[in-house]
C-alpha cells in the first residue's frame, strides 16, 4: 500500500467530524474574538472599536466584582469540593462496608441531578420561613442564626457556594474513589507493618497516588467555577446587590438583556483566556512531576 | 488510488445522508400540492406572545372569527415566550418571509431597535382610520411611539398595538381587612394608619418577597407617584430636557421605604423569598396587602374567589390625582415591506375590537378597550374600574427600567443596599443618578 495514499485518505476520513468542528465551535469562537473589539446591540452593523470594550472591561466595578465572586466560587467548586470528595474517598474504600454500594450511588447522586433542580430544591431548603435550613436552626434553639440565606449580603455568595461545593464534589469522589482501587494494596500491608497509622497511610500513600486524579478533579472543577452561570442564575440572579454576581451572569445579561453584544463577547473572551492560562498552568504542573517521577 | 475515491465516496455518502436528513428533521409542515384553484387564497403570519392556557384560548378564539369573517384568509400563528420573542423578532422581522405581524416589546432595546433599523411600519395612518388613538391614552400612545430614526421614544410615529392592560396597585385581603378594623383607605395618611392598625392586629401588613429583586420598583413607583407629575416621569423615562433622579421626592419614596422595613411592615425575611413564593403565600393569608400587579389577578380569582380586593395607591389629599405605573401588553407592529400591510392593520383592529375586549374580560384579564362587565369577580371589577379611571385620565405611569438599558440593573442592586438598610436614601438615589446621567450623556454624545 501506497503510505501517501493512506495518509490522504485519513484526512478524508476527518473532514466530516473537523466540518461540524469548524462550523460549530471554531467559527463561533472566531466571531466571537471579531465581536468583542466592536460594539454591536444584535441587529444593526457593528462598528470597530479595537481594544476598547476591554478597557472599559478593566474599569467596570461591576465586573471586577463579579471576578472576584468567581474567585470566591473557586473556594467552593475547587477547594471545598476536592476536599469532601476525597473524605469520602477514603470512607467508602478504608474498610469494607456493607451497603457500599448505596452510600456510593447515594453521594454521587447530586452530581446526575440538573443544575437547574438542584438550585430549585436548595432556594426551598434556604427559603426564610419554610426551609429546612431555618426551620432545623430554630428546631435546635439557634432560631438566632435563622436568616435569608439567599438575600443576606454577608451569607448569599456561602450560601450559593455550599449548593455548588454539593453539587461537584460527588465528581471529585468516583474520581477518587477509581483512582484508590488502582493503588497496590501491597503499599498499604507494607506501610501497616511498619507501624504507619490511617492518616500517615493517606498522606504517603493514597495523596501522592492519587496525583493525576487531582489534577483532573482540580481543571474541570475550577473551569466550571469560572463558568458558573446556572446555578446563580436560578438561585440569586447574582443578587442581593452585586453580592453574588458573576462574570458568566454579567455576560448573559449584556448580551442578552441590555443588547451589549460586544461587550458581553469581550467578557466571554476574557474568561476563555482566563480558563486557557490555568489549565495550561496545571498541565505543566503535572508533567513537572511526572518528569521528576521518572528521573 | 481506488482506496481514496473509495473513501471519497465514503464521505460524501455520509454527507448525503446528513443532508438527507436535515430537512424532514426540520420541515414542520407537510409538503402539499399547490392548489392553482384558489389563487386568492392569502396566509397572514402572525407572531404573539399569548402562551398561558387563558391567552391563548382567547386567540384562538379571535383568529377562528377573522378567518370567518375574512374569506381566503388563513392566519399562520406562531406563539412564543416573551424571552423567545426577545430572541427571535430582529432576525424574523428583518427576513423577506418573516411575520407580517409580531407582537414588540417596548423600549429601545427592542421596538427602538426595530424601528432604527427600518423593519416596522408606522401606523399612525391606520390608528386614524380605526380609531385605535381613542381607544389609547395619550400616554399609552407615547410609549408606543418613536420619531423614525428610533431615538426618542414618546413622540413621533405609533409603531405598535397593545392589547391588554395590567397596572400596580395594592391587593387586599378582605378577611384581613375585617379582622383589623380597616376598610379601603381614601388618602396615603389613612393607609399608613391602616399598616399600623394591621400590625397591631398581629397580621403582617405588606405581604413581601424580593429575593427576584423587581418588586421593589413597584413599591417604590407607587409611593414617588404620590410626588411627582406626569411632565417629571415622562422627561425621565424619555430622557428628554436632563432632568435628575435625584429629587426630593425620590429620596423622600426611598426614606419611607426603609421607615416600613424599621416598622416591620414587611413580611420577615423578605430579602430571601422569591416573587412567585411570595405571591402563593399572598394568596393563603400571607399578609393583609401586596403591592404588585394585575397579573396576578387570574390565578387569585380562580384560587380564592371573593377572597381578595384591589385599589390604587391612595392620593395624598382625597380625591387627588396622582399616576399609578401601569401599562399595557406589549405591542403588536406590522413588518415594513410585508406584502399583506392592510390586511395586517385589519388583525390589529380585529385584536383590540370591542369583541375582543369582551373575551379578555370573560377570561379575568384587563383589556385596553372599554368594556362593560356584569357578575364578575369584585377583584375583577375592581381592576376594570381602576384601568379605566388610570386610561381616561392619562395617568398610567411607567416602569421605572425603562429609563436605561442598565437601569433595572442598578436600581434592584441599589434597592437590596436601601432595604437592608446599608445605605441611606440620598445614597440610594445618587447611585441611581450615577446611572441614568451616564446614559445621558452617551446618548446626547
Amino acid at each position: 500500500m501506497d503510505r501517501s495514499s493512506f495518509n490522504r485518505s485519513a484526512y478524508l476520513y476527518l473532514l466530516p467530524a473537523l466540518a461540524i468542528y469548524g462550523i460549530f465551535v471554531l467559527f463561533p469562537i472566531l466571531q466571537t474574538i471579531y465581536y468583542s473589539l466592536t460594539d454591536w446591540n444584535g441587529l444593526t452593523a457593528p462598528t470597530f472599536l479595537g481594544l476598547q470594550n476591554y478597557l472599559n472591561l478593566f474599569q467596570d466595578a461591576v465586573f471586577i466584582n463579579a471576578l472576584l465572586n468567581n474567585l470566591a466560587f473557586i473556594f467552593f467548586y475547587s477547594v471545598l469540593a476536592i476536599v469532601l470528595g476525597m473524605f469520602f474517598a477514603v470512607l467508602l474504600t478504608s474498610a469494607p462496608l456493607r451497603g457500599m454500594t448505596f452510600y456510593r450511588a447515594g453521594l454521587f447522586f447530586p452530581q446526575v441531578m440538573a443544575s437547574v433542580v438542584i438550585g430549585m430544591v436548595w432556594r426551598w431548603i434556604y427559603h426564610p420561613q419554610y426551609g429546612a435550613l431555618n426551620q432545623v436552626l430554630r428546631a435546635v434553639g439557634l432560631g438566632a442564626w435563622a436568616r435569608p440565606w439567599l438575600g443576606d449580603f454577608d451569607w448569599a455568595l456561602t450560601a450559593v457556594g455550599i449548593v455548588g461545593t454539593w453539587a461537584q464534589y460527588g465528581f471529585c469522589m468516583v474520581l477518587f474513589l477509581a483512582g484508590i482501587q488502582n493503588i497496590s494494596s501491597a503499599l498499604y500491608d507494607a506501610a501497616r507493618i511498619d507501624g504507619a497509622g490511617m492518616f500517615q497511610q493517606f498522606w504517603y500513600i493514597t495523596l501522592p497516588g492519587l496525583r493525576n486524579q487531582l489534577l483532573v478533579a482540580l481543571i474541570s472543577t475550577l473551569i466550571a467555577a469560572i463558568r458558573i452561570f446556572d446555578l446563580v442564575f436560578v438561585t440569586t440572579r447574582g443578587g442581593p446587590g452585586y453580592a453574588t454576581l458573576v462574570a458568566g451572569m454579567y455576560l448573559y445579561r449584556n448580551a442578552f438583556v441590555i443588547n451589549r453584544v460586544g461587550y458581553a463577547a469581550a467578557i466571554a473572551v476574557l474568561l476563555t483566556i482566563l480558563i486557557l492560562i490555568i489549565s495550561y498552568f496545571i498541565l505543566r504542573l503535572q508533567r513537572t512531576q511526572e518528569e521528576e517521577s521518572f528521573a | 488510488m481506488s482506496r481514496f475515491v473509495c473513501s471519497l465516496l465514503v464521505v460524501l455518502l455520509v454527507f448525503g445522508m446528513l443532508a438527507g436528513c436535515s430537512p424532514a428533521a426540520t420541515t414542520q409542515q407537510p409538503a402539499e400540492p399547490a392548489k392553482p384553484e384558489q389563487p386568492q387564497q392569502v396566509t397572514l403570519k402572525v407572531w404573539d406572545i399569548l402562551v398561558s392556557p387563558t391567552e391563548d384560548e382567547v386567540a384562538k378564539q379571535l383568529i377562528a372569527e377573522f378567518e370567518a369573517a375574512h374569506p381566503g384568509v388563513k392566519v399562520e400563528r406562531e406563539t412564543m415566550t416573551f424571552d423567545q420573542m426577545k430572541s427571535r423578532a430582529k432576525l424574523g422581522l428583518s427576513a423577506a418571509d418573516g411575520p407580517d405581524v409580531a407582537q414588540i416589546n417596548q423600549g429601545y432595546s427592542d421596538m427602538g431597535a426595530l424601528v432604527a433599523a427600518n423593519l416596522l411600519v408606522d401606523l399612525t395612518p391606520y390608528a386614524k382610520k380605526y380609531g385605535w388613538d381613542k381607544k389609547l391614552s395619550p400616554g399609552i400612545v407615547a410609549r408606543n411611539s418613536f420619531t423614525p430614526d428610533g431615538k426618542t421614544m414618546g413622540e413621533g410615529n405609533l409603531y405598535g398595538v397593545p392589547i391588554t392592560a395590567e397596572l400596580v396597585g395594592v391587593f387586599y385581603n378582605k378577611e384581613y381587612f375585617e379582622k383589623a378594623g380597616v376598610s379601603v383607605p381614601k388618602t396615603f395618611g389613612e393607609f399608613e394608619a391602616a399598616l399600623e392598625k394591621i400590625k397591631s392586629a398581629g397580621i403582617v401588613p405588606i405581604n413581601y418577597g424580593s429575593l427576584d429583586g423587581f418588586v421593589h420598583i413597584h413599591v417604590f413607583a407607587e409611593i414617588q407617584n404620590l410626588k411627582i407629575d406626569r411632565a417629571y416621569l415622562d422627561d425621565f423615562i424619555y430622557g428628554r430636557n436632563n432632568v435628575s433622579f435625584n429629587i426630593p421626592a425620590n429620596v423622600e419614596a426611598a426614606a419611607k421605604m426603609q421607615e416600613w422595613v424599621k416598622k416591620g411592615y414587611f413580611t420577615p425575611d423578605f430579602a430571601g423569598i422569591g416573587y412567585d413564593d411570595s405571591v402563593a403565600a399572598f394568596r393563603s393569608g400571607g399578609g393583609a396587602m401586596m403591592i404588585t400587579g394585575s397579573w396576578i389577578s387570574g390565578d387569585t380569582i380562580a384560587q380564592a374567589p371573593g377572597k381578595f380586593g384591589f385599589f390604587l395607591m391612595p392620593p395624598l389629599q382625597e380625591g387627588g390625582k396622582r399616576m399609578s405605573t401601569g401599562g399595557t401588553s406589549t405591542a403588536f407592529a406590522i413588518r415594513k415591506g410585508t406584502a399583506n400591510e392592510e390586511l395586517a392593520a385589519q388583525y390589529i383592529d380585529w385584536m383590540v375590537s370591542d369583541r375582543a375586549a369582551q373575551l379578555w374580560a370573560e377570561k379575568g384579564v384587563v383589556p385596553v378597550g372599554k368594556v362593560e362587565v356584569q357578575n364578575a369577580d369584585p377583584l375583577f371589577m375592581d381592576l376594570l374600574k381602576a384601568w379605566a379611571y388610570l386610561n381616561e385620565n392619562d395617568l398610567v405611569g411607567h416602569y421605572l427600567d425603562w429609563a436605561t438599558p442598565t437601569f433595572y440593573d442598578t436600581i434592584v442592586a441599589s434597592f437590596a443596599e436601601l432595604m437592608a438598610l446599608k445605605i441611606t436614601p440620598e445614597e440610594f438615589v445618587q447611585k441611581v443618578e450615577a446611572d441614568y446621567a451616564a446614559y445621558l450623556k452617551s446618548r446626547n454624545q
